[in-house]
């Protein structure tokens, strides 16, 4: 069974021009030791969706259904004292800007020390040993030192290990990081999905990583699931969906990347407009008032998730034939891909 | 790109330092920040230099410096024939013209409180060009020229997305018809759809408008995309520059290589196959930087005695590309990170 399992959740915030539907209907598993990545642009629910997920929303305005099983038990239905039993301990979360995330006025050893005192009843050495061994763990040169340091004296790469480290600190079964390395530089960024591959290895967690980078998601997710105006249009294997990209938004995404391995001749290809209100979406296909591919039915009816031709894993929103996808799958392959070794 | 040869920007020897003191009064001086430590190149019109690195290399310093909207250390800055590194304020105003710059941060760098018809006149107003209806009609243009309804020349920044609102920083920048545009970071605060936007229009602002563009980002595929030249640059020096074809198929310098294998790809099979630099720790403090090879403390060829004693000089590694280094890579992709016989890596 998987570890967390998410069926037909919907997040919809009440607001005084009317409801904005975040998340309308998303289903996903996540197993354990896997990674899943969630990917799409500002707006598309995204982050609401692993936000419900953890019970981080605000209580007035929402109304969420749906459930999430997260070891049998949905997350949706335990509330208060409970959820919070689970949250830091079975599921913990990166958030994407680390310096805003870590509280300014006390030091890190005590902040890491707190995280491990919430959830369990031990002596304060004890804690303050686990803390240590998680911040040697996560690559802080002179940890002992380091216990004392506020955030302030930690750079941007720094504060993020402190973050994993304070989120691994009570060995998590499922990891949340919302953008955890947008905010950095490329090199950091490697020396971040490195340490993270390297713990997911060594604790056994599966990660959820919500991103808009899908190099990175090239280089660490087992599946994926591309959001768009609150919905999944398309959810594969890794390989399915940079070898056999079903969905145009998907297209889109990997037109406008620019590419180091690409040749420099190849112009990008923005998806034009910007994504669509969600107080009032467009009818029929969400995607329809951006895709190049539009047809008239795509205006008036919403396709339904359906499985592709031969990959029953591999799920997509669309109503193009599998023809004309073909060949913009051949296309992509040859000019986005690169040197398929 | 149309290039014809002539060098718009000559950038000589360029220092800036930042004065640490101690004390109110008496100001004493107790060290310095080597923000830029020595930085030349030459761009021609037409041109776009990507000027890459990590935060705190000196890059946005840099380019302050050369937007004179920082006092220079040392060295000089010859715009357009013109040496322009000791000017006065007001010497500077015809020249404040045609350099214009376009900030990262599309929701920090227009005043909320001001109508986007105002933020995109002013500099116009600043310089006293043409009046009132005809500044009104220039805005309008410029709107369309970026990709805006003209009609929204009312409203606030906050009635715009991310990537309209780094479409007005464009448009303000082009207000004054400029041959310089720097544009710091321009797309790294925007979703990889809005950014190729933000690309393609500065690329076709480029052909229409014959600007010449500095470029800078720690993204190696943003500047890839854009660039003619580039210069890459680490604690304040430039390691290696090379015209982009160049660079990209053979990078010389062990810090390209490292950032360029620190940059995902999008080919799954190829990311988990392939062999990378990943550097550790951080850049160092720029206040006391290492010895001889300001790179050798997280170089993965350093060699002691050499690296840490003698500094490299920028010169000819290939035709046409400089790189600052004693031992340059031989072979791209990365196939071999080791030195060639006779050497020994201690780390």
């Amino acid at each position: 069974m998987a570890l967390l399992e998410v069926r037909d959740l919907k997040t919809h915030f009440r607001t005084d021009d009317g409801v904005v539907k975040a998340v309308d209907g998303v289903s996903f598993s996540v197993e354990k030791g896997k990674t899943l990545a969630i990917v799409g642009e500002s707006g598309s629910g995204k982050s609401v969706t692993c936000l419900t997920v953890m019970g981080l929303n605000p209580s007035r305005g929402v109304e969420t259904s749906g459930e999430a099983l997260f070891n049998g038990r949905d997350l949706l239905r335990i509330g208060g004292e409970d959820l919070r039993k689970i949250r830091g301990n079975e599921i913990s979360m990166i958030f994407q800007d680390p310096m805003t995330s870590l509280n300014p006025v006390h030091t890190i050893g005590r902040q890491l020390r707190e995280a491990v005192l919430v959830h369990e009843n031990v002596p304060k050495q004890q804690a303050n040993a686990r803390a240590l061994e998680m911040l040697k763990a996560v690559g802080i040169p002179r940890a002992e030192t380091r216990m004392e340091d506020y955030p302030h004296q930690f750079s941007g790469g720094m504060r993020q290990r402190v973050m994993i480290a304070m989120a691994l600190i009570n060995n998590p079964d499922l990891l949340i990081a919302d953008e955890p390395t947008t905010a950095l530089d490329v090199t950091t960024q490697a020396q971040i999905i490195t340490l993270m591959g390297r713990l997911q290895r060594d604790f056994g967690s599966a990660i959820i990583l919500i991103t808009h980078d899908l190099g990175v998601v090239a280089e660490t997710a087992d599946s994926v699931m591309v959001m768009y105006a609150g919905r999944a249009v398309e959810q594969a294997a890794y390989k399915g969906l940079f070898y056999e990209p079903h969905h145009p938004y998907t297209w889109g995404l990997m037109d406008s990347m620019p590419n180091l391995a690409g040749d420099d001749s190849a112009e990008l290809t923005p998806i034009p407009g910007t994504p669509p209100s969600l107080l009032r979406p467009p009818k029929g296909s969400k995607f329809n008032p951006r895709c190049r591919f539009v047809m008239d039915v795509c205006r008036e009816i919403e396709p339904d998730l359906k499985p592709v031709p031969g990959d029953p894993d591999h799920i997509e929103r669309c109503h193009l034939e599998e023809p004309v996808k073909q060949s913009e799958i051949e296309r992509i392959s040859a000019e986005r891909l690169g040197a398929v070794s | 790109m149309a290039t014809n040869g002539e060098p718009l920007l000559v950038v000589d020897d360029l220092v800036k330092h930042f004065p640490i003191t101690r004390g109110i009064v008496f100001q004493k001086e107790i060290g310095r920040v080597r923000a830029v430590d020595g930085v030349s190149f030459t761009l021609n019109k037409g041109e776009t230099l990507g000027v890459v690195g990590e935060s705190g290399c000196g890059k946005s310093t840099m380019a302050r410096c050369v937007m004179r909207l920082l006092d220079i250390t040392a060295g000089s800055i010859t715009f357009d024939g013109r040496d322009i590194t000791r000017l006065s304020a007001k010497e500077l105003m015809p020249v404040r013209r045609e350099l214009m710059m376009v900030f990262q941060d599309p929701y920090a760098s227009l005043n909320p409180r001001k109508r986007v018809g105002f933020i995109i006149a002013e500099a116009l107003e600043v310089h006293r060009i043409g009046t009132d209806a005809e500044r009104k009609r220039r805005v309008q243009e410029l709107l369309e020229i970026v990709g805006l309804n003209p009609e929204h020349y009312n409203r606030f920044p906050h009635e715009f997305s991310g990537g309209q609102r780094q479409r007005i920083g464009v448009a303000r920048a082009l207000a004054v018809r400029p041959k310089l545009i720097v544009c710091d970071e321009p797309v790294s605060a925007l979703d990889v759809s809005v950014q190729a936007q933000i690309l393609n229009l500065l690329k076709s602002l480029q052909r229409d408008f014959e600007l010449t563009y500095i470029f800078i980002s720690h993204d190696l595929n943003v500047v890839r995309y854009i660039s003619d030249k580039v210069a890459v640059m680490y604690l304040g020096k430039v390691v290696e520059s090379a015209e982009r074809a160049k660079l990209y198929e053979a990078p010389k310098h062990p810090y390209t290589g490292a950032l360029m294998s620190a940059v995902p790809v999008v080919n799954p099979e190829l990311a988990r196959s392939r062999k990378t630099i990943v550097l550790e720790g951080d850049v160092p403090n720029p206040v006391n930087p290492p010895a001889a090879c300001r790179f050798h403390p997280r170089c993965p060829r350093f060699v002691d005695g050499t690296c840490n004693v003698e500094e490299p000089q920028l010169v000819e590694k290939a035709p046409g590309q400089l790189a600052a280094c004693h031992f340059p890579l031989e072979s791209w992709p990365l196939n071999d990170l080791r030195l060639p016989a006779g050497h020994t890596t201690s780390s």
